[in-house]
């Protein structure tokens, strides 16, 4: 992971702890942002963790368990602190480039975040088009998606002004475009890409692009059915919330989107967001560091998994992609009935869901830190 | 399919989908062709108004057309795959219904309302190639699944049963039988037809699904051989045009949950009418348990609800907690809650 702490621009902690690139660290990936007005006034955003961040938790909520907490998408939700869900996708402001930047490195890093089983090919080029032409109409200043170019209904032309991406492809012939319809989107958007099928009566996760599992594996996971991915969650089979979420999954229906939030205190105490097993070595010894040097607690990453629910048109496949949101600690206290909301959430979570979320060593600290004044 | 919707008043007017090209509820289109393709068969072709794309669509789904009075579900012959027109071949029933109006009054550059596209009868995803089955005018979602297949570069084997004279597509059949790993068995008698079943079924390789739309007794043919040749039941699937006779069945009794109002169902009277009767707005289409549009969620006590359709899973049948309520009933005077 490539980050310099010295490159920090503006006061605010968040930016602090933000890692940047630099020019030639994003064009080593690919990433060439155009210099246009609409681009630069994107990047000149300032970072904020906190405002955008999904609060996963109702206003009256104290104790947390696990539930089918799906709700309609697209639908803006004020916070505390801001705003969130207006959008299929949220870009992350001023952070796209650099969540980007982090996502290029992963995939070139490790092909296999990208798995394809077969007959999902083209799932995923359904996934592609879903997504370029929302964003070309939730974007339209910095993403542009012209159809049937130069007469052929299936040549598409996108262009991303934010990451430099300018790429021509045909609908349907998997080499034009670079590295496939799947991984193509994943390295344009924030949201890790899973596509879930439906076999003999039950649905599987059959294809996915994932570069930021919360210390899962794609490679391990996809082939899986909904029992078999939720099988180490603690009470979530045994309290038939799979059977409920997979029925939610199978009646889906074509002209509804749906939206599910997950939440959990990253096991790296910094803003990493590949956590994922095959990375492990990377970040595994991310905490004991942090607590050797004193300053652990205020950097754990609360993190916010958005997930978004889409009934593809041409295959059927049923979208689970995943955009991941953190905020540190030291960042929540800006919102203190957030911490307290949190401290007592944390404190009242049953041993086995926080063993399982992998906070049960620290959460006390955890408790503790966001009470104190 | 429609579950009863808590949100539904509240999202009015929502746009979950951005893009027109995502669009499944009513909408016009206009008749761009009308292509006679048999004696008894024509083919009818849409396109957008506004030029805009229109929706893709699984292999195998039917888009809802509004043909006079009547509102009738019809397969979608191509391959569904971005398309710039929708197309369905319609059989002229005689009995004064929409495929008739449609025959008779529907002219290119006339206006349609249309629905959907819908999936009832998609393809498996990861299969290795499929054994296609068309009877008469179920050859309309067959050739939708033998496009894809085409496309997609896929292994098929068609089997289509017909009357000589009176085969729609058999032209298109044969152009794509031309393809590398196509295969096309032509059949024109019932005993033809049992034996090239027979023949086919015990010539497919491993990771075959097979697919069947056509009449009912050519269907239970196809059942029959499938599972004579071994054939587990999640490799073989089936679109049927008419759900069989239903007996009248008992009376019993619906509780509507939300206002506790008891509406008794007379026998040969179905729940969906007697909901109807009572202000309770029921999405409906085929009325014979086969869209599974007026699927309702109920609560009832084990072994009450008689499943009588062809829509829902074994799995979701046993489950007891919805029933499609044209064709589904309770047993003899007893209670079902409608959760409305």
């Amino acid at each position: 992971m490539v980050s310099r702490a010295d490159a920090v621009t503006d006061t605010a902690i968040a930016a602090a702890r933000s890692p940047r690139y630099t020019d030639e660290e994003m064009a080593a990936v690919g990433i060439r942002p155009l210099r246009t007005p609409e681009v630069e006034a994107f990047r000149a955003q300032p970072v904020d963790h906190v405002g955008p961040l999904p609060w996963p938790f109702p206003e009256d909520l104290g104790a947390f368990r696990y539930s089918v907490n799906v709700d309609p998408a697209r639908v803006p939700r004020p916070t505390r602190a801001g705003e969130w869900g207006r959008h299929l996708v949220d870009l992350g402001g001023a952070d796209y480039l650099t969540i980007m930047t982090e996502k290029r490195i992963t995939h070139d890093a490790d092909p296999h975040r990208t798995k394809i089983r077969r007959g999902m090919e083209p799932a995923c080029w359904d996934l592609l088009l879903y997504y370029l032409r929302d964003l070309a109409i939730t974007h339209p200043e910095v993403m542009h998606l012209d159809e049937g170019v130069d007469g052929n209904p299936d040549a598409f032309h996108w262009r991303n002004d934010l990451l430099g991406t300018d790429q021509r492809f045909v609908l349907g012939e998997w080499d034009s475009i670079p590295h496939g319809p799947l991984e193509f989107l994943s390295r344009e958007v924030p949201d890790d890409m899973l596509l879930v099928t439906e076999r003999d009566g039950r649905l599987y996760f059959d294809a996915g692009a994932v570069c930021f599992a919360a210390a899962w594996s794609v490679s391990f996971d996809v082939g899986m059915d909904m029992y078999e991915i939720h099988g180490p969650v603690p009470r979530m089979r045994r309290e038939g919330i799979v059977a409920r979420a997979e029925q939610f999954l199978r009646r889906l229906p074509a002209d509804r989107v749906y939206r599910r939030l997950n939440w959990n205190l990253a096991a790296s105490p910094t803003r990493k967001y590949d956590i994922a097993l095959e990375s492990l070595p990377s970040w595994g010894r991310d905490m004991a560091l942090r607590q050797a040097a004193g300053d652990a607690i205020p950097n754990v990453q609360l993190r916010i998994e958005l997930e978004h629910f889409v009934r593809l048109p041409t295959t059927g496949a049923v979208t689970f992609n995943i955009r991941t949101f953190m905020a540190s600690l030291e960042e929540l206290k800006a919102v203190p009935e957030w911490c307290a909301q949190l401290a007592d959430i944390v404190e009242e979570l049953p041993e086995d869901i926080a063993a399982y979320k992998g906070f049960l060593d620290f959460s006390g600290d955890v408790v503790a830190y966001l009470r104190a004044g | 399919m429609t579950l009863t919707d808590p949100i539904a008043g509240e999202l009015a007017g929502h746009r979950f989908h951005l893009h027109p090209a995502y669009e499944t509820g009513r909408r016009t289109v206009r008749v761009h062709e009308v292509r006679p393709l048999t004696d008894a068969i024509t083919h009818f072709r849409f396109v957008p108004v506004d030029g805009q794309p229109l929706t893709a669509y699984q292999p195998g789904s039917h888009l809802i057309v509004t043909a006079g009075e009547h509102r009738n579900a019809y397969s979608l012959v191509d391959d569904g795959m971005n398309p710039r027109s929708y197309g369905i071949s319609v059989l002229r029933r005689g009995e004064g219904g929409g495929s008739d109006w449609l025959h008779d009054r529907a002219a290119a550059g006339d206006l349609l309302e249309v629905e959907g596209p819908r999936s009832m009868f998609p393809p498996v995803l990861d299969q290795h190639g499929a054994l296609l089955v068309a009877g008469g005018i179920g050859i309309t979602p067959v050739l939708s699944h033998a496009r894809a297949l085409a496309r997609a570069g896929r292994r098929a084997d068609v089997v289509y049963s017909y009357r000589p004279g009176a085969a729609a597509h058999l032209d298109d059949l044969r152009e794509l039988a031309e393809r590398a790993g196509f295969g096309l068995h032509e059949a024109t008698t019932v005993d033809d037809t049992v034996r090239v079943l027979r023949e086919r079924f015990a010539d497919q390789p491993l990771g075959t699904h097979a697919y069947a739309c056509g009449p009912g007794p050519m269907l239970e043919t196809y059942l029959e051989v499938a599972a004579g040749s071994g054939w587990p039941d999640a490799r073989v699937h089936l679109e049927r045009f008419t759900a069989p006779e239903q007996d009248p069945g008992s009376p019993f009794t619906a509780v509507v949950a939300s206002s506790g109002e008891r509406i008794d169902v007379p026998a040969g009277v179905s729940l969906l009418t007697r909901l109807l009767e009572h202000g309770l707005p029921v999405p409906n289409l085929c009325r014979q348990g086969v869209c599974g549009e007026c699927r309702i969620p109920v609560r009832a006590a084990d072994g009450v609800v008689v499943h009588r359709d062809l829509a829902l899973s074994d799995e979701e049948k046993t489950a007891g907690d919805s029933m499609l309520c044209c064709v589904s009933r309770g047993v003899d005077r007893s209670e079902i809650e409608v959760q409305w």
